[in-house]
């Protein structure tokens, strides 16, 4: 078996378009691209494809990866070739490369960087920084998860602090932060940039305009023989 | 242009944004410098929805490959982003170039189901578009209107400038060409309609005036200039094989309804069940070619990639060589495994070869529409199955595997009695105990029956439409009948929302006079009727009330065979007097043989195909 490990993009033109629809856009695409893509077995066959994570709607991405088992050798770069040929605009294949991991990406997955654009009534970079220092100094900032199971909520308190990694300001002008962020993903633990846009908001005389915010995700990284590092 | 800032925020805010975006592969982006005439196709549902429908594919493909034209789309916005759009102020607009939708040159609608008539109201507004079309400007689009609904255009009168009656493919391109001619000489809006109003299948409805009798009914329809067609002929295409059928088709972002490659092998029905509309107004039969059906699935998967192709028809059994095409299609596409879907079958031994054959790489469940549940009742309707046959189609399924059924009925049908009624649980248990009766090692899976009963609707242009829909009380009245005594583990019983049908059938039927009621309701807050989350039926009541129109006129009246019906004007080949002959029969429960087997004399090669079927 040939697992071929794919970084690609998912643009701005295509941020609102679900995790689901992407899997579907994907299984037409191989069809479309010819490519000798692994197919399950049973009455409803589909190709044999995992991405490492879901990306949430209205978040566009450098750096998202997956998994395609084929079934017969081709090289990478005709891969790369077919599929952007037909892919739509706004989502690219970057690389390819074949991988004789045995563990799938979501396990080997551990950190996420993303760009946070953020958009205040007011604001200025030394009170930025000091909303970032502040949550970075802290040993524990605890939220409230709440879960439902079945007609139970079970509600529970999370320390997400060590799930956040780095903050620092990009660019600062006009009301206007662009902050840089390290956050942990992956099943070994997980905060969605969401969750640390809302710590930003709820700190204390400041007022974000909620519906400017913009998140793109860099890329992600995956723990390789200790180190960290890209997955392609 | 809108503002795609303010349409970005927004998007954040509302359920599946995928819907608003356009951008899809396979759709369609023009310079507008160079266009002509500006067309929105408008489909009055959620895009999950319209998209699924074949007929947008059609059209759009069809105008777009025209240089001058620009076809685009607009939906209607489900009522999240209808609230964002309103409190933005920003105009409902086409997903391709993000054009408000007042800025065409036509806004074509497509009648699917009576149901959706509000939405149009709806989606003119967020457009900014007046809902009367005397009230609409000069400058304004025009609004026009197809599909199966404008059989009855009168309900939609007082809204819609022009239809559309029968296909449209060629038709549309020579409104347009016209309309080409017309932009160019600068003259008003009223000499286009003029002058298209001469073209076989168009019906300018501001071009009559109705009278009425004290009994409500209609006493005359006068055209107001002598030139006027007095009577409108419907369109239809000769040869299937040489009509335009699209070698693309968008691939939608989200999922859809129908998420297929459509494939049309044939247009018409030849079984004349006699509450069908669809088999009356699409006569006659035309059918394509395999060879031309394979060349053009190949294509449509290479420009696709989709994982499934379903045959679209009103029969899809009554497909001369079906048995063929199905093969040629598994081999094409098995290796890139690509399913096959076959809707509409009539399940006897023929088919469920087939199906066999298609299930050796997907296995859905198996539909059954027998309609009615007895046998009298059945050959009143004249759907030519038996008993007998049904429940040895069943076995045959049950032995190939099938544990899966669903049966489709009809309550409300004319003659019904308590004894028919009982009949839908009779031959749902039947179907049961088949599976039981099989040998315990013959037996696959667990088995599942579900039985549905909507409520029937009479249409215009069938043997029953002159006939009284039942009552909301009528049909209520036998759905309890039917939940009382279906108690059973594996059956399952399902019904329709019996006030929804009751205006279903008074706008399927309505006159000029409902057109005022529709608009009320759209006033009042009603869209989206056909959702049973958002229906509203007191409103609906109240607007009722409040003009003092009474709906039963419409929908629980017993029509005489003299009395003016509101779409007589309309010639669909079919004549009056075979439907009346049609109702005569059926009142008898005499059958009347499919019309391949010998022509039943319903019209139609008399006055549109020059003798042939």
């Amino acid at each position: 078996m040939k697992t071929l490990r794919v970084k690609f993009k998912k643009g701005n033109e295509l941020k609102y378009i679900s995790h689901l629809d992407l899997m579907r856009l994907f299984q037409r695409a191989f069809r479309r691209a010819n490519i000798p893509v692994k197919y399950s077995e049973g009455y409803n066959p589909h190709p044999k494809f995992s991405f490492a994570t879901a990306l949430a709607v209205g978040v566009s991405s450098d750096g998202e990866y997956m998994d395609v088992e084929l079934i017969k050798d081709i090289n990478p770069d005709v891969f790369i070739d077919r599929m952007n040929e037909i892919l739509p605009e706004g989502i690219k294949i970057l690389k390819a490369k074949y991988t004789k991991s045995k563990k799938s990406l979501m396990a080997l997955l551990r950190w996420s960087t993303y760009v946070i654009e953020l958009n205040f009534k007011s604001i200025t970079k030394d009170k930025m920084q000091s909303i970032i220092d502040d949550i970075l100094s802290k040993e524990e900032i605890l939220i409230t998860k709440t879960k439902k199971k079945r007609k139970k909520v079970i509600t529970r308190e999370v320390n997400i602090r060590p799930n956040i990694k780095d903050i620092s300001i990009l660019i600062l002008k006009e009301n206007k932060a662009i902050i840089k962020t390290t956050l942990r993903t992956g099943s070994a633990g997980n905060l969605k940039p969401e969750v640390l846009v809302e710590q930003i908001k709820n700190k204390e005389n400041i007022e974000l305009i909620d519906d400017e915010t913009k998140i793109q995700r860099l890329d992600l990284f995956i723990e390789k023989n200790g180190e960290i590092v890209t997955p392609v | 242009m809108i503002n795609e800032e303010i349409l970005d925020k927004i998007l954040k805010k509302v359920e599946k944004p995928g819907r608003y975006i356009g951008r899809e592969q396979n759709s369609v982006i023009k310079d507008l410098n160079d266009i002509d005439t500006r067309f929105a196709f408008a489909f009055p549902d959620i895009y999950d929805v319209g998209m699924s429908h074949l007929g947008l594919h059609i059209l759009y493909n069809l105008l777009n490959k025209e240089k001058g034209i620009y076809c685009e789309r607009v939906f209607a916005p489900w009522v999240d982003f209808e609230d964002e759009l309103r409190k933005n102020n920003i105009p409902l607009f086409s997903l391709e170039t993000k054009s408000p939708i007042k800025d065409f040159d036509f806004i074509g609608f497509t009648l699917q189901y009576e149901m959706s008539y509000t939405n149009i109201l709806n989606m003119l507004d967020l457009g900014d578009i007046a809902i009367r079309s005397k009230d609409r400007k000069e400058k304004d689009p025009f609004v026009i209107a197809g599909g199966p609904c404008v059989y009855n255009p009168e309900t939609l009168s007082e809204i819609v400038d022009i239809f559309v009656i029968g296909e449209s493919e060629e038709l549309i391109l020579e409104i347009m060409k016209i309309h080409k001619e017309w932009k160019k000489e600068n003259k008003y809006k009223v000499d286009f309609l003029e002058r298209i109003s001469k073209l076989q299948g168009v019906y300018i409805p501001s071009f009559y005036e109705v009278t009425y009798k004290e009994d409500g009914t209609i006493k005359e329809r006068i055209p107001k200039k002598e030139s006027y067609p007095k009577v409108i002929k419907k369109r239809i295409i000769k040869n299937l094989d040489d009509t335009y059928y699209p070698e693309k088709l968008i691939i939608p972002y989200v999922e859809i309804v129908h998420d297929r490659i459509m494939l049309e092998i044939f247009r018409g029905c030849t079984r004349g069940c006699r509450f069908c509309q669809a088999g009356m107004i699409y006569r006659p039969v035309r059918e394509r070619s395999v060879e031309s059906l394979l060349e053009l699935s190949k294509k449509l998967v290479d420009a696709t990639g989709h994982e499934e192709i379903s045959l679209s028809s009103l029969s899809t059994s009554d497909y001369s060589r079906l048995d063929e095409l199905v093969t040629k299609l598994i081999d094409e596409f098995k290796e890139k495994r690509i399913g096959l879907a076959l809707p509409s079958l009539r399940l006897d031994s023929f088919s469920l070869e087939i199906i066999e054959k298609i299930q050796k790489i997907r296995k859905t469940g198996l539909t059954f529409a027998p309609e009615a549940g007895s046998q009298r009742l059945r050959d009143v309707i004249n759907k030519g199955i038996e008993e007998e046959n049904l429940i040895d189609s069943v076995k045959n399924a049950f032995e190939l595997g099938w544990s899966t059924v669903k049966l489709y009925f009809m309550i409300g049908l004319p003659t019904e009695t308590k004894e028919d009624v009982y009949g839908i649980k009779d031959l749902s248990y039947k179907v049961k105990e088949v599976f039981f009766k099989l040998p315990r090692e013959k037996r696959k899976g667990n088995l599942r029956v579900t039985s549905s009963a909507s409520c029937f609707v009479p249409k215009p242009f069938t043997p029953f439409q002159w006939h009284p829909q039942d009552t909301i009380d009528e049909f209520k009245e036998k759905q309890n009948l039917l939940k009382d005594i279906i108690k059973d583990r594996k059956v399952n019983f399902n019904t329709h929302d019996a006030r929804l049908s009751f205006l279903e059938g008074v706008f399927a039927r309505g006159d000029r006079k409902v057109c005022e009621v529709l608009i009320k309701a759209w006033e009042k807050g009603c869209k989206f009727d056909g959702w049973s989350n958002i229906f509203d039926y007191e409103k609906w009541k109240q607007t009722f009330d409040e003009l003092d129109i009474d709906p039963s006129f419409y929908a629980n009246r017993k029509r005489d065979y003299d009395e003016i019906l509101p779409w007589d004007f309309i010639s669909v080949g079919v004549t009056k007097k075979y439907l009346i002959k049609e109702n005569e029969k059926a009142l008898k429960g005499e059958l009347t043989k499919d019309c391949r087997e010998g022509c039943t004399g319903c019209g139609i090669n008399t006055k549109f195909t020059g003798g042939v079927c």
